[in-house]
């Protein structure tokens, strides 16, 4: 291995290292999935390094892969977040910690001078009871743009 | 490992002040007044240099060298700016910054395409998509979760120590063997296709026994000095030579992910967002 390789290689592990740090460490919602991306550019640069000190394309071929891996994460991760922002209206994971096992500790969150706790199950999404199909609900003024449903 | 240790005291070093810098930028777990930026940015980047440095010299032409440096440190300095960012919609912005460069690495690796490619879905469409999530959830000023990072202690060190064991890895001289063994198995399997004995020929080239055989790889996807690697020709080959039915399941992939994005997604009648 050339100083040239192993040095993109290094780099490569730098990115990876921080996404990691800034998914473990962040409770906004959206900068986890944002630090998630950033350890994929990591992966992408060392594929890329690898299939070059190959003399192949298939590094370049699997990072196109992971480019597409990556668009569908985005798009998917991001109308998740959406969908918790309309549950709890707010971006914090910590909301979130009650889905865990039961018998397991509560994490170690420091709620101190943070507005109240939501309660984060007023509408938690249920399953369409079987039988009849249920009508659609009436259409408001909001399909055209407006938001006169806002309180 | 101590060898190692009294080998290479500027990685050390530059992982240290890398890691100290990245904790002083944080934000803590109480919620506290932000420490002075500046010095985090520059014992930051005084631990990337040093880290870089300590990866060798390459050799290269001055141009190159001078475009590796600034992509290098541009990618690493936006990546710790953008976990460490106190506002999502600045985090996003040095996110975009840590693509770009990034492309910029592509494109010194020989992979214009890619580099390209990844302007053109990140920074165009990625980028844009977040920024649009993070106005529509947007939170009456400063939101508290933003100013509190969750064990960032116990992250940082478990983190750098996975990365001082990537450096370890990588400048051991383990990785010299497995080269050159890769090396004379490309050779002697391209020789060996031409004349239809792969295995004799490979069996004879092989320096001692206790090289690991390599195989050689996908026939499509192999660069020769027409088609040199990141050709788009050559890579084009590649992925609708060798990889035609993986690419056949990505798009099958993108258009089950883009129904799930649209299924998963609040509807706008139900509820003001």
């Amino acid at each position: 291995m050339t100083p040239e390789e192993q040095r993109f290689l290094l780099v490569g592990a730098g990115l990876f290292v921080l996404g990691a740090i800034g998914f473990m460490t962040r409770r906004n919602l959206i900068l986890m999935v944002l630090s998630a991306e950033l350890m994929l550019h990591g992966v992408s640069l060392t594929l890329v390094t690898f299939g070059r000190m190959h003399q192949t394309n298939e590094g370049q071929a699997f990072t196109i892969f992971t480019l597409t891996v990556a668009a569908c994460e985005a798009g998917l991760a991001l109308s998740l977040v959406l969908s918790l922002y309309r549950k709890s209206h707010s971006l914090d994971i910590q909301l979130w910690s009650e889905l865990r096992e039961s018998d397991m500790s509560a994490p170690d969150f420091d709620t101190s001078g943070e507005r109240g706790k939501l309660s984060s199950y007023e509408d938690i999404p249920t399953l369409t009871p079987a039988g009849i199909v249920p009508k659609d609900p009436p259409r408001t003024t909001a399909s055209t743009g407006q938001t006169a449903t806002r309180a | 490992m101590m060898g190692w240790i009294q080998q290479h005291p500027m990685t050390i070093v530059g992982l240290v002040m890398w890691a100290v810098g990245i904790l002083w930028l944080m934000p803590g777990k109480k919620a506290s007044k932000p420490r002075p930026h500046t010095i985090g940015v520059l014992i930051v980047a005084l631990g990337l240099v040093t880290f870089c440095l300590s990866c060798g010299n390459a050799q290269s032409e001055l141009a190159d060298e001078v475009m590796f440096w600034v992509f290098a440190i541009g990618a690493l300095m936006s990546g710790v700016l953008m976990i460490t960012a106190r506002n999502p919609v600045y985090a996003a912005l040095w996110f975009a910054l840590a693509t770009l460069s990034t492309c910029g690495l592509f494109l010194l690796q020989h992979a214009p395409f890619l580099a390209a490619a990844t302007i053109i879905i990140y920074a165009g469409a990625v980028i844009v998509t977040f920024l649009f999530v993070i106005m529509l959830a947007q939170q009456s000023g400063a939101a508290g979760y933003d100013q509190r990072s969750n064990q960032s202690l116990l992250a940082t060190i478990s983190a750098f120590v996975l990365l001082g064991a990537i450096s370890l890895t990588l400048q051991s001289e383990k990785i010299d063997i497995i080269r050159s063994s890769l090396d004379v198995a490309d050779s002697s399997g391209a020789s060996g296709a031409a004349m239809g004995n792969t295995g004799a020929a490979m069996s004879a080239d092989l320096p001692s026994a206790d090289v690991v055989p390599v195989l050689p790889g996908n026939i499509m996807s192999k660069a020769d000095a027409k088609h040199p690697v990141g050709n788009l020709k050559g890579l084009g080959k590649s992925l609708f030579g060798d990889y035609l039915f993986a690419v056949e399941l990505a798009g099958t992939l993108l258009l089950v992910a883009s129904i799930g994005a649209i299924a998963i997604a609040p509807r706008r009648e139900q509820g003001a967002i």
